[in-house]
């Protein structure tokens, strides 16, 4: 049997400040395969964005292995690890983070122009454009973010998050910021995404978006649990 | 080398970017910057300008760095055989000089002992005593001549000293010599025949006869004493060499010589061999000045530096600031893979493009207002006439701008680079 996509193993991550030290994850394992999705809910500090800035390489984990593709990559240097994220994360956030003086296509394209690889023009826009076709809105690529709903906006940031064909989507509350309708066009994107063989990470709050998932798991404490389907 | 091309382009791409997203904030910058870079530029290009008519002048009245110099005193045998040895040569020019009265026959020159026309150094002929006290010779009248510093040449002495012709033409060595000397003046003899408008013949002590000159021309050769040229052949029709030789008629004897030229050691042996002694000396010019050079413009790049220090601090203000509204982008860039050394690069782009373009600015600025000024008063200010921008001043401009680009993008870039990614997720 093949690796997992992404395996962590006793992942703790205890933050130190000026207060008493405070254990947000705690020994939290989890595997995700290619092409599945999984959600992560629980409260609010629950330790949910920090496991996927763990997941994401934007932040280390204090003990604990992660391996990516069978390849132990919990000790990376920033260097790789930004290689890394550029091969193998694209990145969702509640707030969709699209640069108000850029167009659609232009916030897609700059995760091309990242400094990893260098795309000839064409092939840049021939990506984008499939990129955004992929979220529906090819035909806004021209449009500014202010232009644009805030679910439109969102599917820009995913078509920001897919162009560079990532393995992994890791979606940060994408749907905090929308209604409900909107919010079930953009879960319905991301899910688009996962037919292809792309793993998907949904951090949400919202239990019907959750149960759209393949797998739900529940963080409280730092520790991670698997929801039994009833 | 690819992935540094596509971080080079990278960071290009997405500098240009945000100096079109901040147009006002780059142009306010710039503003700044502009003055410190004209600065550079201007005292760059004033030090060039006025370095070359510094060297351009002393050319002018010692001769081009490097001519062999070689003088001696006043001997007759020394005209022969300077004549003998030199004559149609390029590479050597002897330059013999008298002293000469031209105009009104008979009177006392308007300035006895050569001096400048509107000056009196003295100098007039004395009748003296025998108990050793001399008065001024007024047995004749002054009237209207000029007593001008005749230089007799072997050649074309412009060679080793480029004079500017003002008028008419230079001396033409190549035509049969001709029994009515053709003169060249210089600006202030020719001020005084302005003035005096009778050149009716020329006396010089020792001729056979007084000469009819002809005027030919007028040229600057940076001589405040009214002065005049004439070829040598030409005065020895009336002026035998022992006349150009004579101490007492206080002669100069003087043979320019390029720097390898092999005339040098010939003559001076035939020289010592006469009797005659010479002294040798190389013109070094620029040598000589480049200390003061050298202190005239650390001064000014100083106060220069100064004020392009005061478009650093500005650019850097911007800088800073614009880094601190671009957080989330940054860190997002960071989330999408960019490596921190390319985001310090974008910054660092951004403030070198500004940089190059307020110096690019500058100095077409910098061109236009030279051009402007040598329209306007390029004709009273010899320092600005037909004076072209210099090339160093461009360069220097274009350092100021890169210089100033980086400085003032060196620590904004550090700051972009190390924004956490966490910053997204917490936002």
């Amino acid at each position: 049997m093949s690796d997992p996509l992404i395996r962590l193993t006793g992942i703790t991550k205890v933050l130190k400040g000026q207060q008493e030290p405070r254990t947000i994850l705690d020994g939290v394992d989890l595997s995700v395969d290619a092409g599945e999705s999984v959600a992560i809910v629980g409260r609010s500090g629950s330790g949910k964005s920090t496991l996927l800035s763990v997941i994401g390489l934007f932040d280390r984990a204090d003990t604990g292995t992660y391996e990516l593709d069978g390849v132990d990559i919990s000790r990376v240097p920033e260097r790789r690890a930004a290689k890394l994220r550029s091969s193998h994360f694209g990145f969702v956030f509640q707030r969709f983070f699209l640069l108000k003086h850029l167009t659609a296509a232009q916030n897609v394209a700059m995760a091309l122009v990242n400094g990893q690889g260098w795309l000839p023009r064409r092939e840049r826009r021939a990506r984008v454009m499939e990129a955004l076709d992929l979220v529906g809105i090819a035909h806004l690529a021209k449009n500014r973010p202010a232009r644009m709903s805030g679910g439109e906006q969102q599917r820009v940031a995913i078509a920001r998050a897919l162009v560079r064909r990532p393995r992994v989507l890791l979606a940060d509350e994408p749907t905090g910021a929308l209604d409900t309708e909107t919010g079930a066009l953009v879960i319905d994107a991301l899910l688009a995404a996962t037919t292809r063989g792309c793993g998907l990470i949904l951090v949400t709050h919202d239990r019907d978006h959750a149960a759209r998932m393949g797998r739900i798991l529940d963080l409280d404490a730092g520790v991670l649990t698997e929801r039994v389907p009833a | 080398m690819r992935r540094f091309s596509g971080r080079f382009r990278s960071s290009l791409i997405i500098g240009l970017q945000g100096i079109r997203a901040r147009k006002l904030r780059t142009l306010l910058s710039m503003v700044s910057l502009f003055l410190g870079v004209s600065a550079v530029v201007v005292v760059e290009a004033g030090a060039s300008i006025a370095e070359r008519a510094l060297i351009a002048d002393l050319e002018l009245t010692d001769g081009i760095d490097g001519t062999r110099i070689l003088d001696m005193p006043p001997n007759d045998k020394a005209a022969d055989i300077i004549v003998s040895t030199v004559k149609g040569r390029t590479d050597a020019v002897g330059a013999l000089s008298v002293s000469g009265i031209v105009g009104e026959p008979g009177v006392r020159p308007v300035n006895e002992g050569g001096s400048p026309i509107d000056q009196n150094w003295g100098g007039g002929a004395m009748i003296c005593s025998s108990d050793g006290r001399c008065v001024e010779d007024t047995s004749r009248p002054k009237g209207e001549a000029i007593e001008v510093r005749l230089t007799a040449l072997t050649g074309d002495i412009r060679v080793f000293r480029p004079f500017t012709q003002v008028s008419g033409r230079w001396l033409d060595f190549a035509t049969m010599p001709s029994m009515a000397p053709h003169l060249v003046l210089n600006r202030e003899a020719a001020k005084g025949f302005e003035r005096h408008h009778v050149p009716a013949e020329m006396r010089v002590a020792g001729a056979t006869a007084n000469l009819t000159p002809q005027f030919v021309g007028v040229v600057d050769d940076g001589d405040v004493r009214p002065s005049a040229y004439v070829r040598l052949d030409e005065l020895a029709n009336w002026l035998p060499a022992s006349g150009l030789g004579n101490p007492n008629g206080g002669a100069e004897v003087r043979v320019m010589l390029a720097p390898s030229s092999p005339v040098e050691q010939v003559l001076t042996t035939k020289l010592r061999g006469a009797g005659v002694e010479t002294y040798v000396s190389t013109i070094e010019s620029r040598k000589h000045r480049q200390k003061e050079l050298t202190l005239m413009r650390l001064i000014f790049f100083s106060m220069a530096g100064l004020v392009l220090l005061i478009g650093v601090a500005g650019i850097l203000n911007v800088g800073l600031a614009t880094v601190g509204e671009r957080i989330e982008e940054f860190a997002l860039r960071r989330a999408v893979g960019t490596p921190r050394m390319l985001l310090a690069g974008i910054v660092l782009a951004e403030t070198l493009l500004t940089g190059l373009l307020t110096a690019a600015a500058a100095i077409g600025v910098c061109i236009a207002g030279l051009k402007v000024v040598t329209m306007v008063v390029g004709d009273s200010q010899p320092l600005l006439h037909n004076v072209q921008f210099p090339w160093e001043a461009g360069v220097a401009g274009i350092i100021a701008g890169l210089v100033a680009g980086i400085l003032g993008g060196f620590v904004p870039a550090l700051r972009a680079a190390g924004i956490p990614i966490a910053t997204v997720m917490r936002a």
